[in-house]
C-alpha cells in the first residue's frame, strides 16, 4: 500500500519519466543533454505563470489575468529602454525596468485581490476582466506597435548561462524551491492550504484569511510580471500578442500536476513536473517534425492523455487507499 | 464551396509544379533535411508557402520539414533552439517577429547551419540569403494604386480611406502600413482612418467596417491588409445596400479570394506577393548557400520575373517585385491566386 501511495503521489513524475524515455527511444536525436536543457529553458515562462496560478488555486480561487499581466509587464519594461518600434530608449537601468514590471504585476494582483476579497466578486469574473483589460493596456501604451531593440544587457538575462545551465533555468528552479519551502514548511503555506480547503473554518480559527488571499493574488501578479520581464529578455522586446495562449498551458500544467481546481490540494513539485511534461511534448513535436497541420491535435491529445492518467490516479486513490 | 475549390486547385497546382520541377523527370538525389519555420498556419499565404516549399525543395533533392510558430515569437525561438540540435542542412525562416528571432539566427549560424530568410526581411543580423517581396514595398504599390483610384473618382487625389490592418502585433501588417502611409503622406486631401483587426480575425475586420460606415459614411475606399479580411467587408457593403464599386476595395497578398472579388467587381485592386517566385528564388541558390559558396550579386530571372540579388548589411538579398492585380490582368497565370504556376523547373545557380 505504501508503494501504491508513493506511486500515486508522484504519478506525474513517473509519467514524465515514461514519456521522456519513450521520446528518447523513438525519436531520432532526442536523447542529448542540450535537448533536456532546451526543455527546461522553454519551461521558464509557463513554469513561473503556473507557480502563481497554483498559489491562487490552492487558496481556492483562480487568476485568469496572469497571461495578460505577463504580456503587459514585458511591454512596460521594453517600452522604457528599447530603441525600436514604440520603445522610448529612456536612460534607465535594467533593474529599474524590473522594478516597474513587478510593480505593474503587484498593482494588478492587488486590484484583483481587493475586488475578490473585500467586494466579494467572483474571482473568475474579476480576473477574466483583468485578462481582457490588461492585454488592452499594452495596446494603449504602444498603439499596437511592436517594441524591439532591447539593450544587450537586458537580452543577456535570457542568454547567459552558468556552466552550461541557462540563467532562466536557474531562476525557475530557484523560484520553485523557494515556494515549495514556503508552502510546505511555513505557517503561511499551511494557511493557504487551509483557506483553499474551507475558507470559513480558518476564519473562525482567527487566521487572517483576507490578508492571506490578498497576498496570494499579489504574489500571482508579481510572479506573472516577472515571467513577462524574462520573456521580454528572451524575445528582445514585446508585441501585442506576446505569450498568447500561455494561460491555458499554465492551467494544463497545474491540473496535470495534480492540483485540485477546488482548492486546498496539490503539490508544487507536481506542477513543476506538469510544466516539464508540456515542454517535453512541445520539444518532441519540434524534433519529430510531424506534418505541421497535425501538431496542435497531437499536442492536445497528449495533454488530454496526461490529464486522464491523473484522473485515474484519483480514482485509484479513492478506491484502494 | 468556392473557397474550397480554389484551395484544391492551388494544392493541385503545387503538386503539378513539384511534378514539373525535377529536371528531365529524374528522381533528384537526396541532399538532406531542411527545416521551414513558418510563422502561422492560419493564413492562406503561409499554408500555400508550406506546400510549395516542401514540393519545390523536394524537386531539387531536399526534404523540408515544417514547424508552425503559431504566431508566437517565443514558440519560434524554442523551435530554433530545438532544430539547431538536429543539424539540418539549412533553416528556412519566415519570422514571427523580425527582432525577437535574432538570437536564434545567430545561434544557428554559429552552429554552422545556414539560415535562409523567407518573405519577412530581417535586417538586424546577418543571414545567408533573404528572398523577399518587400512588405514595405507592398504598401508602396497599394498606395500607388489607391492614388490612381481616388484620382479617377474625384479628378484629384483626395477623399477618405479606411485602412484595416491585421493584428497590430504583427510586423507584416505594420510594414505595409508604413509603406502605404509613406507614399500617401504628401496627399493632404486624403484622410486615412486606420483600424486594426485583432488576430487577423475576419469578423473583426467586418465589425470595424460596419462601425466606420456609420461614423464615416463618406469613405471612398477600404484598404485591407489581407484578402481574407475583404470577405466580411464585402458582406457588410452588400448588407448596407452598396453596389460593387460604390466603396472601392483594395487588398494585399494575392490570395484566391481576393482575385475572385476582383472578378465580381467588389475589389478594384490586389497587391500580390510573388509566392512561387519567392520560394523558387531560395531554391535556386540553396545548393551554393549550403556549400558555403559566395553568391554573385546581379539580376536573375526567377520564374520569369526579373529580380535583383544584392549584397546588403544583413547578407545576400533577393528582392522579387510584387504586382498589382486589377480586372485587366486578373486571369494572368503568374499570380499564385490563380493556382497555375508556370511549368518551368528550378534553374539552380551554379
Amino acid at each position: 500500500m505504501k508503494i501504491l501511495s508513493f506511486v500515486l503521489d508522484h504519478l506525474v513524475w513517473l509519467i514524465l519519466a515514461a514519456v521522456l524515455a519513450a521520446f528518447c527511444v523513438s525519436i531520432e536525436n532526442f536523447f542529448q543533454v542540450q535537448i533536456f536543457i532546451n526543455i527546461l529553458r522553454q519551461s521558464t515562462f509557463v513554469g513561473i505563470l503556473s507557480l502563481g496560478l497554483c498559489l491562487a488555486i490552492l487558496a481556492g480561487h483562480m487568476d485568469l489575468s496572469i497571461e495578460s499581466v505577463m504580456a503587459f509587464s514585458a511591454t512596460a519594461a521594453s517600452y522604457l529602454v528599447a530603441t525600436g518600434g514604440a520603445g522610448r530608449d529612456w536612460p534607465v537601468s535594467i533593474a529599474f525596468t524590473l522594478l516597474v514590471s513587478l510593480v505593474c504585476g503587484l498593482l494588478v494582483g492587488l486590484f484583483n485581490g481587493i475586488l475578490v476579497v473585500y467586494l466579494r466578486i467572483n474571482a473568475f469574473i474579476v480576473t477574466l476582466s483583468a485578462y481582457i483589460g490588461v492585454r488592452g493596456l499594452g495596446l494603449v501604451l504602444t498603439q499596437g506597435e511592436s517594441i524591439y531593440g532591447l539593450p544587450e544587457a537586458f537580452r543577456k538575462v535570457a542568454t547567459v548561462d552558468a556552466k552550461g545551465i541557462p540563467l532562466l533555468v536557474l531562476i525557475l528552479v530557484f523560484l520553485y524551491a523557494v515556494f515549495h519551502v514556503l508552502l510546505t514548511r511555513t505557517k503561511l503555506g499551511r494557511y493557504i492550504y487551509l483557506i483553499g480547503g474551507n475558507e470559513s473554518a480558518p476564519f473562525r480559527a482567527g487566521i487572517p484569511v483576507r490578508g492571506i488571499l490578498l497576498l496570494v493574488f499579489a504574489l500571482s501578479g508579481v510572479l506573472a510580471a516577472f515571467a513577462g520581464w524574462l520573456l521580454a529578455a528572451r524575445t528582445g522586446g514585446s508585441t501585442a500578442n506576446l505569450g498568447i495562449g500561455m494561460l491555458f498551458e499554465a492551467f494544463a500544467a497545474v491540473v496535470i500536476g495534480g492540483v485540485s481546481l477546488k482548492g486546498g490540494e496539490g503539490r508544487l513539485t507536481g506542477v513543476f513536473a506538469g510544466v516539464l511534461l508540456l515542454s517535453s511534448i512541445d520539444t518532441a513535436i519540434n524534433v519529430m517534425a510531424m506534418p505541421a497541420y497535425t501538431m496542435q491535435v497531437v499536442r492536445g491529445g497528449l495533454v488530454l492523455a496526461a490529464i486522464l492518467l491523473d484522473s485515474m490516479k484519483h480514482a485509484v486513490h479513492k478506491r484502494f487507499l | 464551396m468556392r473557397l474550397r475549390g480554389w484551395r484544391g486547385l492551388l494544392w493541385g497546382a503545387c503538386l503539378a509544379l513539384a511534378a514539373a520541377l525535377p529536371a528531365h523527370g529524374q528522381r533528384p538525389e537526396r541532399k538532406g533535411n531542411l527545416y521551414y519555420l513558418v510563422p502561422t498556419l492560419l493564413d492562406e499565404f503561409q499554408t500555400e508557402s508550406v506546400k510549395c516549399m516542401e514540393s519545390v525543395f523536394a524537386s531539387i533533392g531536399y526534404r523540408v520539414k515544417t514547424l508552425d510558430g503559431q504566431n508566437r515569437s517565443d514558440v519560434q525561438l524554442n523551435q530554433l533552439d530545438d532544430v539547431i540540435l538536429l543539424k539540418p542542412k539549412a533553416i528556412i525562416l519566415a519570422a514571427v517577429d523580425f527582432d525577437a528571432v535574432v538570437p536564434g539566427i545567430q545561434k544557428a549560424r554559429g552552429a554552422g547551419i545556414p539560415v535562409l530568410v523567407f518573405d519577412r526581411q530581417i535586417r538586424s543580423t546577418p543571414s545567408d540569403l533573404t528572398s523577399v517581396a518587400g512588405t514595405v514595398e507592398i504598401g508602396h504599390l497599394a498606395a500607388g494604386e489607391i492614388q490612381k483610384l481616388l484620382e479617377k473618382r474625384h479628378g484629384a487625389v483626395r477623399g477618405k480611406v479606411l485602412q484595416v490592418l491585421g493584428d497590430p502585433g504583427d510586423n507584416y501588417t505594420l510594414d505595409i502600413q508604413k509603406g502605404f502611409e509613406e507614399k500617401m503622406r504628401r496627399f493632404q486631401d486624403v484622410k486615412i482612418v486606420t483600424k486594426a483587426a485583432l488576430q487577423w480575425e475576419a469578423s473583426n475586420a467586418g465589425d470595424i467596417v460596419e462601425s466606420q460606415l456609420l461614423v464615416n459614411p463618406d469613405i471612398d475606399l477600404i484598404f485591407v491588409h489581407a484578402a481574407h479580411l475583404a470577405v466580411p467587408v464585402v458582406s457588410i457593403l452588400e448588407g448596407s445596400g452598396k453596389k460593387p464599386g460604390d466603396v472601392m476595395l483594395v487588398s494585399s497578398n494575392g490570395a484566391p479570394v481576393g482575385l475572385d472579388l476582383i472578378r465580381k467587381g467588389w475589389e478594384q485592386a490586389e497587391v500580390e506577393q510573388p509566392l512561387y517566385a519567392q520560394v523558387v528564388g531560395l531554391a535556386m541558390f540553396a545548393d551554393k548557400v549550403i556549400a558555403g559558396e559566395p553568391l554573385k550579386p546581379g539580376s536573375y530571372d526567377v520564374l520569369g520575373i526579373p529580380s535583383q540579388l544584392t549584397e546588403e548589411a544583413w547578407g545576400m538579398n533577393l528582392k522579387i517585385p510584387g504586382a498589382v492585380i486589377t480586372e485587366e490582368n486578373v486571369d494572368d497565370d503568374r499570380f499564385w491566386g490563380n493556382g497555375k504556376p508556370p511549368k518551368a523547373g528550378v534553374q539552380i545557380v551554379q
